[in-house]
């Protein structure tokens, strides 16, 4: 390989580290987790097996026989010799000793019974703890323990004297497993959940909607301010610029209080009579509106930007011609300034539908999906499914799932557009080392 | 510009268009240091008391707003220089560099570049606690620096595109290694570049709400989205003449930014996304 | 006995190693520790959630230093929360990277996921129950903190709650001072039930005592509250034979009808929820609404920041009224807990424990209590002159507490409620008639929760 290989490879890996780490990886992670069923109930690491209340009653419901199911739920603890020698061998032989003599051979029907007995010895630990774990070692049942592999919890049954078939051992580790399994069920929920469905029919509603705000206002804007004297064309973008450049928290709280009950929306028209309301809430319309805008403006922002610099790059003469033509304002709009706009204007759509389809943040701050589920888009449903939901019902395996369908629509849209703008024109050939 | 054209109904017009953002910004820094009686729109009184935050200790299991301030200047400051960085190294590479798969890079910052990212949360949390960075401010901006990567090794690709072949073709000719050719004569043509991506960085940093939310909770690594988002949403002390004050807070370092470095925003949030 | 033994015996020595320490020192022993703490939902009326635990950390050294050991605990306290969802998400994920805070304060219906998922583990491995002060504790709040017969937490404060009545309008609307005194009573008896309710509220509406919308103002965003109402129409939440959760189709469909019809009438606002919690205090902290509900430690926030001076003047509080014949008149106790996160290190969850245990002693935890307005957890708090002497704690208890139930520890509970509440939410603002929405509930239980849930 040759040097200038090294270098390039060189100085493109602490950017292939990050990206790869923190961008590629969390792709595939994505892709492999959509295909289990983990929760915020199994854990991510990883789950045990083990036997509890739960587990005893659904048993029998799988096929399961109801007396062994009964045998497994008894909580035993025998004072027996393998109970003792561990005693004295963890907890000294003078303790060992006294329940030797004050207890040997007896039963306890779960710790508790056990503990009270054992408070009475003098010897006896005086944490509460280790007078616990020592009551444990005499623990002849396999209730409520969390094992780690299935044989030893199998093994373990076996030698608390109870002999299961293969389907009944099969039966007892699916049932007391409590971590997460390889399905493909979240795909068959999407497709079954009516709130999906309205995910994905908001998510289409707020697209197009913002995207015809942004586009529509920034080229307003745009075409405004070409038009402007200096000054004001100057006012006008600083303001303009204000939504994009504001952190969304602060942005979107400016928004609460123009729109709240209390709000200066309500104050203002109370003047002409109208009753307060809560003008983001108060509807799914009125929450639509306030969504679009927020977003439409942010976007409107970056519009603005875009086509003024697009505008700019117009040759003046081409201006002047046209007027010296005689033609208005609105012929020189749409004979010279949009055909020359025509590829900004493309590229920013093409941008914001992507960036618009993820992304949710203005949302989760402002309305968070509501009033009802109204206006809940796929990427927050995702986020709500996943991570963030009053009950803490977090199902990572089916917001990966969620998720997993947004990257595949970005993986597809960005492919096309790199078709429509010409990638082999983009990647041109350095011109050393030819 | 032109003449012919009456600008004052355009003038108009578009005072009617911002009016709602201007008033939400010009209540945003006025109700900061006056009251309100309520049901009214005109303040009556002036007042500092909003800002008492800044002074008071703060409340049994809060986060001190000055420390939270210093976690966000870390954070987006080391982000910022860390996307630079990166982004220096391999614009160069895609710019000028020939070298194995890239075309595939070149396509995969493209790809990237317009990715949904913040849907992957999930997984990157998975990353983070493997590497053992979930909960610390590391992490946030090791993700924060990941998602901006691809916008940040364009923009640099596209500066190193204007740079002219004859300055490196001159340096090596006279013998040096492209190595420093590119340290001593390529990079000095794109600091414009890199000041322009470096305060693009810091604001997208200083701006983040849910990779620190999500990926660092605990109070030692909070910043300042995420305090002031926590304040919000607590029903004990909703009192918009506070929030305006910490977000005024907040956001000035914003506002300095793009006072002094107007021009150079527009032409970066312009230029950046030029495909 | 081999597996099963050697498995105990492992752990048994690894706890022996850790506790050898604390238990058997001959010599003076140092300890500095760092316990965690973090409270969910916790708003300043709160802090004692948190300060108790400091409290029992100065306690616990003291008591190491009487006995000649030195122990220092550093306490880090945390409730800066935007609210459950990100509290819930928070702990989650921490545990799951193993750098969760030692204690959590939480709502015990997580206490089934995060057992099951191993991130918190079992009070009663490491505290006596039997003794002091937690054999204090009423037996049914322990029962609320325990999943499959295992105690994995202590109850952290109860609280019940009720539904209120802002006097003044009651008597403008035709009532008598005779009439609101036995208000409670026929609540109780299920004479006046959530029919009347509406009618009150519609009075009160019409007769422009209180605005459009305000006639019955409740809650503003989900919480255990809807869980009332459903029980109201006589849902039950989970079946008791089976431990599965019941999606009552009939008592659902009513439940969601009871909100339509009150915003029908103008009694309820259609865009209800959502409303800014501050504001909703203030309003029915000063009568703007006639009839709302809401819980125990409002209390503290009406006669506090909302300045109400005269409580029990004013307000007049009952149980949730039935709102059929199959339904019951209820109220939802939903106790916080104290949960011990698994940690690494055995003796910081041994100490967190301790922490844990003398904080709920009936001293400590009377200070919370009144602070926010929420009722004891042991019997002897009736003892405690700070808790005696307050007459919303003391009437609160005897007239609420005796009919309260509790959500159920289920795995899927939290799914549950989410569906029930954002089915209620379509509902009422009128995206969908309660029969759709019922519908849709049912589609989403039968697929998310699949073998654990009863249709009836």
């Amino acid at each position: 390989m040759r040097r200038a290989h090294l270098l390039g490879l060189g100085f493109m890996a602490p950017a292939l580290l990050i990206t790869g780490l923190f961008f590629l990886a969390p792709v595939i992670l994505t892709a492999v987790f959509s295909f289990t069923s983990m929760s915020s109930g199994t854990g991510i690491s990883g789950g045990a097996y083990s036997v509890s209340e739960q587990t005893i009653r659904e048993l029998p419901e799988r096929g399961f026989p109801q007396e062994t199911a009964d045998l497994l739920a008894k909580d035993v603890y025998r004072i027996d010799e393998a109970g003792l020698s561990d005693l004295s061998a963890n907890f000294g032989e003078p303790f060992s000793k006294q329940v030797r003599k004050a207890l040997s051979g007896k039963v306890f029907d779960g710790r508790k019974a056990l503990v009270t007995e054992m408070k009475k010895l003098r010897e006896r630990p005086r944490s509460v703890r280790q007078l616990k774990i020592s009551a444990d070692l005499f623990k002849r049942s396999i209730l409520n323990i969390r094992f780690d592999s299935k044989a030893a919890l199998l093994a373990s049954v076996s030698d608390i004297g109870i002999s299961l078939d293969a389907s009944q051992q099969t039966i007892l580790a699916e049932t007391s497993y409590t971590g997460w399994s390889w399905t493909t069920d979240n795909y068959k929920l999407i497709s079954s959940m009516p709130s999906a469905f309205r995910a994905a029919g908001n998510t289409f509603i707020y697209v197009t909607l913002t995207l015809s705000v942004s586009i529509g206002l920034g080229l307003l804007l745009a075409l405004a301010t070409f038009y402007l004297p200096k000054g004001q064309a100057a006012a006008f973008r600083a303001i303009w610029i204000l939504p994009r450049i504001l952190p969304p928290v602060i942005y979107v709280m400016m928004w609460k209080w123009l729109t709240w009950d209390t709000g200066f929306l309500s104050n203002f028209l109370l003047n002409f009579g109208i009753t307060p309301r809560n003008w983001m809430l108060h509807s799914d319309i009125n929450a639509w509106v306030c969504i679009v805008l927020i977003n439409g403006f942010v976007g409107a922002s970056l519009g603005m930007i875009l086509f003024s610099s697009a505008m700019r790059a117009i040759p003046a003469s081409m201006l002047h011609a046209s007027e010296v033509d005689g033609a208005n304002r609105r012929q020189q709009i749409w004979h010279i300034i949009l055909p020359q706009l025509r590829w900004p204007i493309l590229f920013t759509t093409a941008y914001s539908t992507l960036s618009l389809i993820a992304s949710f943040d203005y949302i989760y701050l402002s309305t968070d999906g509501g009033p009802g589920r109204s206006t809940e888009v796929w990427a927050l449903y995702a986020f709500h499914t996943a991570l963030n939901n009053y009950g803490g019902a977090l199902q990572y395996g089916l917001g990966a799932a969620l998720a997993l369908m947004l990257v595949i629509i970005g993986i597809g849209a960005s492919l096309f557009y790199l078709r429509i703008f010409n990638f082999n024109e983009l990647v041109a050939k350095p011109r050393i080392e030819q | 510009m032109t003449s012919n054209f009456k600008s004052w109904p355009i003038t108009i017009f578009l005072s009617i268009l911002s009016l709602p953002i201007v008033v939400m910004f010009f209540y945003l820094i006025l109700d900061t240091v006056t009251d309100t009686t309520g049901g009214s729109l005109i303040p009556d009184r002036l007042t500092l008391e909003h800002w008492r935050f800044l002074f008071e200790t703060p409340a049994t299991g809060r986060a001190s707003i000055w420390k939270v301030t210093a976690n966000t200047f870390i954070f987006a400051c080391t982000t910022s220089a860390t996307v630079v960085a990166t982004s220096l190294t391999a614009g160069y590479a895609l710019s000028r560099l020939n070298m194995p798969f890239r075309r595939f890079f070149l396509g995969g910052v493209l790809t990237l570049h317009a990715f949904p990212t913040i849907t992957l949360i999930i997984a990157i949390f998975l990353m983070l606690q493997m590497t053992g960075l979930y909960n610390t401010l590391a992490g946030v901006i090791l993700v924060k620096t990941a998602l901006e990567l691809p916008l940040g090794i364009w923009i640099m690709k596209g500066f190193y595109d204007t740079v002219p072949w004859e300055i490196e073709m001159a340096g090596l000719a006279d013998g040096a290694s492209r190595f420093t050719v590119w340290r001593k004569l390529v990079l000095p043509q794109v600091h414009p570049g890199m000041a322009a991506l470096g305060l693009f960085s810091f604001l997208a940093a200083w701006s983040e709400f849910i990779l620190p939310q999500v990926l660092a909770p605990d109070g030692a690594s909070q910043v300042l989205a995420t305090y002031m988002q926590n304040l919000i949403k607590d029903d004990v002390q909703p009192d918009f003449n506070m929030f305006k004050s910490v977000g005024l807070f907040y956001a000035l370092p914003v506002l300095i930014i793009y006072l002094i470095f107007n021009q150079k925003l527009m032409n970066i949030y312009g230029g950046g996304s030029k495909g | 006995m081999t597996i099963l033994s050697s498995k105990l015996r492992q752990s048994t020595a690894a706890a022996v190693l850790a506790l050898t320490a604390i238990a058997f020192a001959g010599d003076a022993l140092a300890k500095d520790l760092t316990i965690t703490v973090w409270a969910g939902g916790s708003g300043d009326n709160d802090v004692y959630r948190l300060d108790a635990i400091e409290m029992a950390a100065d306690i616990l050294s003291r008591e190491w230093a009487v006995r000649g050991d030195e122990l220092n605990i550093t306490v880090q306290k945390k409730r800066d929360f935007a609210g459950w969802p990100e509290f819930k998400q928070a702990v989650t994920l921490a545990a799951e990277s193993g750098s969760a805070p030692n204690i959590v304060v939480t709502s015990h219906t997580d206490i089934a996921p995060w057992s099951q998922a191993g991130l918190i583990v079992p009070v009663e491995d490491y505290v006596d129950l039997d003794a002091w002060p937690l054999n204090n504790i009423y037996d049914n709040l322990l029962e609320m903190t325990s999943y499959n017969g295992v105690v994995y937490g202590l109850p952290q404060d109860a609280e019940a709650r009720p539904f209120f009545f802002w006097k003044d309008t009651m008597k403008k609307i035709g009532y008598t001072d005779e009439e609101i005194e036995a208000l409670p009573t026929k609540v109780e008896l299920g004479e006046y039930t959530l029919q009347n309710v509406l009618e009150d509220a519609k009075k009160a509406v019409d007769m422009e005592i209180v605005e459009k919308g305000y006639g019955f103002y409740p809650r503003v965003s989900n919480g255990p509250d809807y869980a009332q109402f459903y029980q109201s129409f006589g849902g039950e939440l989970m079946d008791k034979e089976t431990g599965k959760l019941v999606l009552d189709k009939k008592a659902m469909t009513e439940f969601y009808q009871f909100f339509v019809d009150a915003v029908e009438a103008g009694v309820t606002r259609k865009n209800h929820i959502g409303t800014e919690w501050d504001q909703w205090y203030a309003e029915v902290a000063s009568g703007k609404a006639a009839i709302w509900h809401g819980g125990t430690w409002h209390y503290a926030r009406y006669t506090g920041k909302e300045g109400l001076d005269d409580f029990f003047g004013n307000i007049q509080f009952s149980l949730i009224p039935a709102g059929n014949e199959e339904g019951h008149p209820n109220t939802i106790t939903h106790p916080l807990a104290y949960l011990l996160t698994a940690q690494k290190d055995e003796e910081a969850v041994e100490i967190a424990a301790q922490l844990i245990k003398i904080a709920s002693e009936p001293r400590i935890n009377t200070l919370h209590a009144i602070k926010s307005s929420h009722l004891g957890i042991t019997r002897e708090q009736s003892n405690i002159e700070l808790y005696a002497n307050d007459r919303w704690a003391s009437e609160a208890t005897a007239r609420l507490l005796p009919f309260a139930s509790s959500q159920p520890n289920n795995l899927n509970y939290g799914r549950f409620s989410e569906i029930m509440f954002k089915g209620l939410e379509t509902a009422w603002t009128g995206t969908k008639s309660p029969a759709d929405a019922v519908a849709e509930v049912e589609v989403e239980m039968k697929a998310l929760l699949g073998n654990d849930l009863i249709v009836r």
